[in-house]
């Protein structure tokens, strides 16, 4: 994901490094089986990092792997594999390019010629979360068993409180907690089985207590972010994310949020901008990018738009502002931290008559960071975080203010539905539509 | 409901496939309250316990999405779509309610969609786990009770254990009725179309549980009744597997080349019938074990055998019975575009099966008779394959 043909350059140095960690990422699990270690398949996201970091097992995420295919604009051998055997190209497609990647793994008895960076190892097991997120975390895992059928497939799953203006959430917190961590225990349980090892229970509460960190360090270090101008935006933020997300619970990835964040207060104290001149700042609000055009973030920056903030991939939140409470087992922190990352924009929904969570969540950044408009990216093979872009979007107008917004179509992996003239023509009428909404602002 | 005599119960399945929805919309003047739902996942036993007609929502597939459009994504499953689209153009305007389960990304990421947009005194996210190892059994007996909670402070009316338990005895009677109309499917020809059967497992589905059984009883002596059963003996016996298949046109396109449907695995049909909620001390746990564990749908994750042909035989292992006990020539996997979960399933599915006997025609297709044709001619083709 961090690496595209098209391109785009980044504008910290600090994200330059990014590819470094996905090669790392991709590499260390062709390398565990020298060091004795066992290797996952397993999904951002899913609660599991810190107990595989604790374990010494090695994370594959099939779903980098298939964005770095996306940004390689390398899939399509991968997809048509998938499609060969039946897996409709409607299906989520970091999935189904992952499935084919593997499918062509297994044929040859080795990693297809040509997989970037030599693509990854074939998994011991795989993990799995049917949670609330998406089908394929559950769906995919069984798939895949399909072609390697020797790999055992752990599904856990993590739920949180759904949204219900009716209810309370705080009543049924706790027993969402409760399930969440009898769930992670039932991890630890597949893993101690499958490496032959104990759970080290210290070693995984030093590997929790660092996430938080890197949970806070993050925080602290996107809001820089909210300065005129924006050191840093949405197009950087789809690198930067990769130590959170692929990486929490190691030392790498909170060293990294170090770095960034002194670069970002070195770019603000010099005041440069991610633009120049900075005019609109707009929102990301929701979507996973085009990682075979990430070029387009260039093409907004190029026209005095910047995105300070985006929903994509801040998948935390400052600890203290979650109100935890106080636990000596680390799985139960986890629980806790999982259940609140979602339901802390609860309160602030039910205030607001008419609004629901999601779009709490989008005007707190849009007032926080000072947005005048928000871009949604509507990826058509994924529902999870596509499916309800509309409700949000009218929502947000209706409840909030009758910003402008721009709803673009494509897709995450499949370049096929994909025009840039076309996009960039949506991108020029948008602003225009910006550029009137600023000036009636004053 | 009093036009149920015996024997003319395939008129009534007729007259309420037709007008679907009808029986709901006369309770509802009579004062009863009418709550939607979606899929083989909406816990029945507890509406009706709570004294409300459930009513599993269907789509048209003759009606394009219109309306719905201006609301919900293309990405979105067609079938949700088309169902959304009839309730935003108020062809549910008897409900009072709807509980939406947590079933697939397609229901659960539009949930704020349907809520917000259809804006019904009663909305119930019945949040159902994927996965069916014993803490989450636990949890959906709470799961269970919050909804219990939830209908009694919307109807007013205390929700008793044995008023469950009561609701569970109908359900399964209701059970064992329609199991023991599709035993007559068995025979060769069978004594019952695929056609009718769907509009009688449509019409069950429109039915407070007493009425519905009445009707399948009544469809049980007519159908009897036509024995000897007339037809070609060699004509191929199909199964037809998939989700939310709640119209005759797919049926009609596979009947009308001469093949009979003698079996479905489909969550409108065998699959609301084949399992029983057992009865238990608390009967939530009854409920929560036949959702989760013996309702084999590929929502919910099944992999617990140490072996991948142990795992198969969990998830797939009633289809492989089903090609035996009806003797099935030729299997219709026929799946939505844009349902990951069924979607995923297609190549081990397709093998299994295979491997059990039965050829498999894979089906991807929208709900909507607009590719009726293009079905009809691979159906024929997969049909002379097979000859
Ligand atoms: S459906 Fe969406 S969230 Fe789920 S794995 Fe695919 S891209 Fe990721
Ligand atoms: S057909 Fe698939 S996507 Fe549609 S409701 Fe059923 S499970 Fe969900």
């Amino acid at each position: 994901m961090a690496e595209e043909k098209k391109g785009r350059a980044v504008a910290t140095s600090t994200a330059a490094s990014i590819p470094k960690f996905v090669r790392g990422n991709l590499s260390a699990t062709l390398k565990a089986k020298e060091e004795g270690k066992k290797v996952a398949a397993a999904f951002i996201a899913d609660g599991q990092d810190e107990i595989m970091r604790a374990m010494d097992i090695v994370p594959a995420w099939g779903e980098s792997f298939s964005g770095v295919c996306a940004a390689k604009r390398d899939a399509e051998k991968y997809l048509q594999k998938a499609e060969s055997d039946n897996f409709s190209r409607s299906l989520c497609t970091y999935a189904t390019c992952n499935i084919g990647f593997d499918m062509m793994r297994e044929e040859l008895g080795h990693a297809p010629e040509g997989a970037p960076w030599g693509g990854m190892a074939r998994p011991d097991m795989m993990l799995g979360n049917g949670q609330l997120l998406c089908d394929p975390r559950f769906k995919w895992p069984q798939a895949t068993q399909h072609y390697q059928q020797d790999v055992p497939v752990f599904v856990t799953n993590m739920y949180y409180p759904p949204w219900d203006p009716s209810g309370d959430h705080h009543e049924v917190e706790a027993l969402y907690v409760k399930y969440a961590k009898e769930e992670l225990h039932e991890t630890v349980k597949f893993c101690e089985k499958i490496t032959g090892k104990k759970m080290d229970w210290d070693r995984l509460a030093a590997t929790v207590e660092l996430s938080d960190k890197t949970w806070d360090l993050f925080i602290d270090t996107y809001e820089l972010r909210k300065h005129h101008p924006t050191p840093m935006d949405t197009g950087d933020a789809m690198n930067t994310m990769v130590p959170l997300t692929f990486n929490l619970g190691t030392q790498e990835a909170y060293d990294f949020y170090v770095s960034l964040k002194a670069e970002l207060e070195q770019k603000i104290k010099d005041g440069v901008g991610v633009a120049n001149p900075e005019k609109y700042r707009v929102i990301w609000a929701a979507g996973l990018p085009s990682w075979f055009a990430l070029g387009d973030f260039q093409y907004f920056n190029g026209k005095g738009v910047v995105f300070p903030v985006e929903v994509t991939y801040r998948g935390c939140e400052k600890v203290e502002r979650l109100d935890l409470p106080k636990t000596n087992d680390p799985l139960e922190h986890i629980a806790w931290r999982w259940v609140r990352y979602w339901t802390h924009w609860y309160d602030a929904a039910k205030k607001r008559p008419g609004s629901t969570p999601k779009v709490e969540r989008i005007i707190e950044y849009i007032e926080d960071y000072d947005c005048d408009g928000a871009v949604f990216h509507s990826a058509f093979s994924c529902r999870s975080w596509h499916a309800g872009i509309m409700q949000q979007a009218a929502t947000l107008k209706k409840v909030y203010k009758d910003i402008p917004i721009l709803i673009m179509e494509g897709d995450i992996v499949d370049i096929s539905s994909y025009n840039e003239a076309d996009t960039h023509n949506r991108i020029d009428a948008f602003i225009e539509t910006l550029a009137a909404y600023k000036a009636k602002k004053g | 409901m009093t036009d149920i005599q015996n024997g003319n119960g395939l008129a009534a399945a007729e007259k309420f496939y037709a007008q679907y929805g009808s029986r709901a919309r006369e309770l509802k003047a009579s004062g009863k309250k009418v709550i939607g739902y979606l899929s083989a996942l909406g816990p029945v036993e507890i509406m009706t316990a709570a004294g409300v007609l459930p009513i599993r929502l269907k789509g048209n597939v003759s009606e394009a999405v219109t309306k719905g459009d201006a609301y919900m994504e293309t990405i979105v499953c067609p079938f949700v779509r088309n169902v959304f689209d009839a309730a935003v153009k108020g062809k549910y305007d008897f409900l009072d309610g709807m509980v939406l389960p947590h079933q697939c990304d397609s229901i659960d990421r539009t949930n704020e969609t349907w809520s917000y947009t259809l804006n019904l005194p009663y909305w119930h996210f019945l949040n159902l786990p994927h996965v069916a190892d014993d803490p989450s059994i636990a949890f959906t007996q709470e799961i269970l009770r919050i909804f219990v909670r939830s209908l009694e402070k919307y109807t007013g009316n205390k929700i008793t254990d044995e008023a469950i338990a009561k609701a569970v005895a109908a359900h399964n009677q209701n059970r064992k009725l329609m199991r023991d109309l599709y035993d007559l499917r068995k025979s060769n020809p069978p004594l019952i179309s695929g056609v009718e059967m769907m509009k009688v497992c449509v019409a069950a589905m429109s039915l407070p549980v007493e009425e519905s059984s009445a009707l399948i009883e009544s469809v049980i002596k007519e159908v009897k009744g036509r024995a000897p059963a007339a037809g070609d003996p060699a004509a191929k016996r199909i199964m037809i597997i998939g989700d939310q298949i709640d119209d005759i046109a797919v049926i009609e396109a596979i009947e009308s080349t001469g093949a009979y449907l003698v079996m479905d695995d489909l969550s409108t049909g065998s699959k609301m019938y084949w399992q029983d909620v057992d009865a238990t001390p608390d009967p939530l746990r009854g409920i929560a074990e036949r959702y989760m564990r013996k309702l084999k749908i590929p929502t919910t994750f099944i992999g617990s055998a140490p072996t991948y042909q142990g795992i198969l035989e969990e998830r797939f292992g009633h289809m492989k019975n089903y090609v035996q006990d009806f003797k099935v020539d030729g299997v219709i996997l026929f799946i939505y575009k844009y349902c990951d979960p069924y979607g995923f399933e297609v190549p081990a599915i397709k093998s299994y099966v295979e491997a059990a006997g039965a050829p498999v025609l894979y089906l991807e297709d929208e709900y909507s008779t607009s590719s009726l044709a293009r079905i009809k001619t691979r159906i024929e083709a997969f049909l002379e394959m097979i000859a």
